[in-house]
Formats: structure tokens, sequence, C-alpha cells
């Protein structure tokens, strides 16, 4: 598996917000049909680095690869067109439109197209939205429901929803847990495994620990806009903790 | 029954509520067109539903509602535009200097003008989509430039009268009846064209309605019982046939009247059953969502406002063909009708939702209260204060009908 060429590789990113310094030099590898945990504390640069990924920001410098081959990632379309989907930690719902507008937002299927504009073909992306909220076992009682109207984990699901609809080659979730009772994040993270059971490669970032241990292959610690921690997952869950948090408070820093 | 905890059942009872409030909101203005339409029905003793005057209002309705259409998409997507009075003044006169000193066709004289329309929505789209500046500074300088290139153009003479037989047949003219059908019975006099449309629009609107509702059904939304639903087919047709009634009784269907209804039923395709009318609703519910998902927020905004630009040209034909001339004033006030028709329509101020339907209904309250009290003799400055009022009515309801809404979610 290590020996193949990797699906994604960021070498040295770096961004700047203004003064602030989110990312200073931060390489990330993820290999094909791997769980690779993002952890670290509050403005770490986890959700920054992400957004570069996804094509959300344009890096100050910094090159990424995908599949050995470097590519220039300018837009979401990018990252879309290189099979790269993001679940966005604020979840970038439109709360104007139903759920099925919501999951297909920008990429809607149409019936017949004269240049972009096109007949949306309603049938189809209603069936399909029922069948992802199916996989991810949430009952609405309609899937023409406003997003307004829906509760903080429905809101949650739908954004997983559209973020696995497109079977794409990388899946990024951004705190896909946050808002989720116990029982609705086993079905999370039972859904992240078979999506890697399916051969998807997978990045999920989150504070709760058990979650990146039960779930990753492999883990990176960002701390303050810096790589400092790339571990594999493994010992029983409290010496993980342990030793993952020494890291995420700055209690160790020792990466090369 | 079971009581009410469970997540999903609170949330369909929650929409259920959303979508009565919503009706509220829709049937507010419809009452309230109701409403206007009495009052002065009985304070012109019945000169307002003439035949003659119904026909005038829809002609008079017309520029104002291509306008208050293209501002509904503008409203949508979080902006304004305070411009589209003037340029469409301004392109009505320059319509009016092709036709009359260069000798333009009355076709090619459209053409320039629709071409220059895209032109002002292009500079709008950038000032407002590329600059960033907020659309209420970029459109009010554009208000003050359109100002100011309409009295050049018509500097010289004032009013440029139109002669164009075609060009003011827009304005003035209706649609030829079907010879064939004998003048006898309850038809005598009768527009028999006007009177077999209307009766294909009615058919029609019962069809969508029932479709529409048992599409609601599949989606297990809660809908209105099933009696209420009829008596709203049946008063939304009888509207619809005493509008026919009143006029096939004149002229018939005019030339305006025919061009408002392609502009809406055309809109209302775009924006309900396409990518780009989505695009628009999601740029103005969420635009950093709208941008992640691949939309691009700085192109629907180009295009929001070059339709606004092709609109303002669209009105200003109309108008300067209903006038037969071009005058120094044409367009003044008209942005604000058509961003008052669009919230007396039910369009929020704070973007991501209205109609098409409704800001025509918002046009024609708007344009009646203006035809009322104009038969009334009301004088100009009390009626500026009385559509003032209209205004902030509308958005007052708006508000108080969503603080509601938000109060039982
Ligand atoms: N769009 C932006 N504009 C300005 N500053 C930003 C922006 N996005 C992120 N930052 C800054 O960059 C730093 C890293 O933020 P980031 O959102 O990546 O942190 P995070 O690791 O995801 O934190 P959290 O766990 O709270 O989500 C923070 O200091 C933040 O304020
Ligand atoms: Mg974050």
């Amino acid at each position: 598996m290590i020996d193949r060429v990797p699906v994604v590789k960021m070498c040295n990113i770096k961004k700047n917000f203004g003064g602030v310094q989110a990312l200073k030099g931060v390489d990330l590898v993820l290999h094909h049909n791997e769980i690779l945990g993002l952890v670290g504390d509050n403005a770490a640069g986890k959700s920054t680095l992400m957004k570069i990924l996804s094509g959300a920001y344009i890096p100050d410098e910094g090159e990424i690869f995908i599949e050995g081959k470097k590519i220039n990632m300018a837009s979401s379309r990018d990252a879309h067109h290189y099979g790269i989907e993001m679940l966005y930690q604020d979840l970038a719902l439109a709360n104007n439109l139903d759920v099925v507008a919501n999951v297909f937002m920008g990429r809607e299927k149409m019936n017949f197209k004269i240049g972009d504009i096109g007949i949306l073909d309603e049938h189809y992306m209603e069936r399909e939205t029922e069948r992802l909220l199916d996989r991810l076992k949430i009952d609405l009682a309609s899937v023409r429901l406003k997003v307004e109207s829906l509760s903080g984990g429905q809101r949650q699901a739908i954004a997983i929803a559209r973020a696995t609809a497109f079977n794409a080659r990388v899946t990024i979730m951004d705190e896909p847990t946050a808002a989720l009772s116990v029982a609705a994040i086993k079905k999370v993270l039972d859904l992240v495994k078979e999506l890697k059971k399916q051969g998807n490669s997978i990045i999920i970032i989150s504070h709760r620990i058990e979650d990146i241990y039960q779930v990753s292959d492999r883990m990176i610690v960002l701390r303050q806009g810096r790589k400092v921690c790339d571990t594999r997952v493994t010992g029983d869950i409290d010496t993980f903790r342990e030793h993952v948090v020494a890291y995420i408070i700055g209690a160790r820093d020792d990466y090369a | 029954m079971p009581l009410i905890n469970n997540p999903e059942e609170t949330a369909l009872i929650k929409s259920a509520n959303k979508i009565l409030q919503e009706n509220i909101r829709e049937w507010g203005m419809y009452i309230a067109l109701l409403v206007i339409i009495i009052i002065f029905t009985i304070t012109t003793k019945g000169v307002f539903l003439s035949s003659r005057n119904i026909s005038n209002l829809i002609n008079q309705t017309g520029y104002i509602a291509v306008l208050a259409i293209g501002m509904t998409l503008v409203i949508i997507i979080s902006h304004i535009d305070l411009s589209v009075g003037y340029l469409s003044g301004f392109l009505g006169a320059v319509a009016a200097t092709a036709m009359e000193f260069w000798h333009w066709s009355a076709p090619l004289s459209i053409a320039l003008i629709f071409a220059l329309g895209i032109l002002a929505g292009f500079l709008t789209g950038f000032l407002v989509g590329q600059m960033k500046i907020p659309a209420f500074v970029a459109t009010l300088a554009g208000w003050l430039g359109y100002r100011g290139a309409l009295q050049l153009v018509t500097m010289h003479r004032g009013t440029i009268v139109i002669t164009n037989n075609f060009f003011n047949a827009i304005g003035n003219g209706y649609i030829p009846d079907l010879s064939f059908i004998p003048d006898v019975g309850f038809l005598r006099g009768i527009h028999k064209l006007t009177f077999l449309l209307g009766i294909l629009v009615i058919i029609f609107y019962i069809l969508s309605e029932i479709n529409r509702r048992n599409r609601m059904l599949y989606h297990n939304f809660k809908v209105s019982p099933i009696h209420l639903f009829i008596v709203k087919l049946v008063l939304m047709s009888a509207l619809i046939g005493v509008i026919t009634w009143i006029l096939s009784g004149y002229r018939g269907l005019s030339w305006t009247a025919v061009t408002v209804i392609v502009v809406v039923l055309f809109y209302h395709f775009i924006m309900n059953r396409t990518n780009l009318g989505r695009h628009i609703y999601a740029v103005g519910g969420n635009p950093e969502a709208a941008q992640l998902t691949g939309i691009s927020v700085k192109r629907i905004t180009y295009t929001v406002f070059c339709s606004m630009g092709i609109l303002a040209a669209l009105s200003g034909i109309l108008y300067a063909s209903r006038f037969k001339s071009a005058t120094t004033t044409a367009g003044t006030l008209f942005e604000l009708d058509a961003v008052a028709a669009a919230f007396v329509g039910g369009a929020s101020p704070s973007g991501g939702i209205g109609k098409i339907s409704g800001s025509i209904v918002g046009a024609f309250v708007m344009m009646s209260l203006t035809s009322g009290m104009n038969l009334m003799g009301i004088d100009i400055s009390y009626q500026y204060v009385v559509r003032a009022l209209v205004l902030v009515a509308a958005v007052v309801f708006d508000v108080a009908t969503r603080n509601k809404k938000e109060e039982i979610t």
C-alpha cells in the first residue's frame, strides 16, 4: 500500500490571512484507501488546510499532487473534477432551499441542456437524495422540506449526504460528528468505514479523539499552523489519547 | 395519538405551520389587491372596473411589471437596482432618437437598446460582482448617470414624438380577433380570441394546481383541506374569468399584456425549472455555500444584472410606445414602484426569497393604487404618501409573518 503513489500529497503549504499565519509550511500525505485523522486545537489550521485541498482557498505557497501529478487547485470546481469532496464545518447549506436542492447544489442533474443551462431532473434528484439519506439511516418526513426547518443533526446529515453523493475519490469531513447524538455518531462512523470498503480515501477532522481512533489508519496533529505529529493509529485508546493530546497542547514537540 | 416527541414529527408539524404562514403571506397580497379593487370600484362608482379602465390599467402595469420581475431576481440575490427607472427612460429616448432622427427601423432600434440594456447590466454587474461595491451605491450612481443621459438625449426638443406605427402598436395595439367565429348570442361584440385564451388559461390553471397538490401529497406535505382547495380554485378561476370577460368586452388582449405574459412565463420557467434559477436562489440563500459547491457567484451576479438591463430596455419600449414619445421625465420613480411591487409580492429584503408570480400581483397592487387615485382625482402629493404607506405595510407584514414563523421554530 505504502509503496504506491499516494492519492494526495501536499507539500510545504503556507497560508496567511492578513497578519495571521494560519499555515506555516505543512506537508500531508494521504494513501489510497486510507482513513486519515486530522486533529489539533482550535485555530490550529485544520479547516484551512482542508479548504486548500478542496479548492476553497488558494495557498500562498506550496504544491499539491493528486496521484503523483502536480495540479493547480483554483476552485471547488477543480476539486470536484479531481474527485475531491468536502463536508464543511459550517455545513454550507442554503436555508431557503429544500433538501434535494441542497444535496445537488451546484451539480444539479439535468434532463436537457443548452450550454450550461438545463432543465432540472427533479425526479432523479429526489430519488437519489432519498437513497443517500437512507444509507445514513436518516428519516426525514420529506426530502422537499426546506433546510431551515430541520434540526442541527438533520442538517449535518444533509451535508454528509452531499459530500458522499458524487462517488468521490477523496472525501474530506470537517467535524462530521459535531452536532450529533451518540447514536447518530455511530451511523456516521459506520458510513466512513463503509466508504473505505468501497475504495474511498478519507480525511476526517474531529475534536473527539475516540472517533478518530475508531476509524482512522493514521493520524496527523496540527499545532499553530505546523504539523507536530504523524503517526499510525495503534495501541489502546487511553495510551493513544494521552500520546496525541501531548502533541495537541504542545507538551511534546519533537517532530522532525 | 402519541405525543409529538420525535424530531421528524416535530419537523413535519413545524413545516406544516410554516406552509400555513407562507400561505398567509401569499393570501395577504391577493386580499390587499381585492380590497384595493373593491374600494376604488365603490369610490369611482364602478368606473374603476370598467373594461376601458382595466384595459388601461393592464397596459400601464406592463412597464412596471417587467421591471418588477427583473428586480425580484436582483432582490433574491440580496442586491437592489435603483438605476433602472432612468435607464428605462434613457433607453426609450435612444430608441426614439434612432427611429426619428437616424431613420432606423423599429426592430433595429429595439435591438440597439436591448444591447445597451445588456451593456448597462454588465456595468452594474462589474461594479457589484467584481469590484464588490454595494449595489445601493453603484446603482445610485447609475440613477444619476442615466438621468443625465436621458436629459442629454431629449435636450434639444424636450419631447421626441415617435411616428413609427409598428413601434407604437406595442404599447397601444391589441391582438387581432378570430373573424371566422360568428358574432352571435353572448359572443356579440366580444373579442373571441381573448375569450378563448381566457378559457384555456382557466383550464391550464386548474390542471396545474391539481398537479401541484398531488405532488405535495406525494411528498407528505400538509395541504389545505380539499374543500378549501376547491374554494381557492373556484375563486381564482372566477377572477381570471372576470378579467377575461372585461377585456373581451373592450378591445381584447393588448400586445403589452401579451409581452408581459411571455416574460412572466419565461422567468417563471427559468426560476423554477432550470439550474440557473436554482443557482440564483442558492446565491441569495447562502453565497459562501453556493461558491463552495461550485456555483460562480460572480457569474450569477452578472447574469441577474444583465437580465435587469434587458427588462429595463423592454420597460422603456413599452413606456415610450404607449405614449408615442420620449420625454425628459420618462422612467421617473419606476425603480421604486418595481422595488415596492417585489416586496408587496413577497420578496424578502434579506434575500433568497421571492416569486415571479408574487411580483406581478405586487405590480398590480401598486398600479391599481395609482390608477384608482388618479380616477378619484387625489392630489399627487397624497398619492406618494399612500404608496409609501403600502410599501411599509408590505415589509412590516412580511417581517411580522416571518417572526411568527421563528417563534414556532
Ligand atoms: N477566512 C479567513 N479569514 C481570516 N482568518 C482566517 C480565515 N480562515 C481561518 N482564519 C484563521 O486561520 C487560523 C486557522 O483557522 P482554522 O479554521 O483553519 O482552524 P481549525 O484548526 O479548523 O480550528 P477549529 O477546530 O476551531 O475549527 C485561525 O487563526 C483563523 O482565525
Ligand atoms: Mg475548523
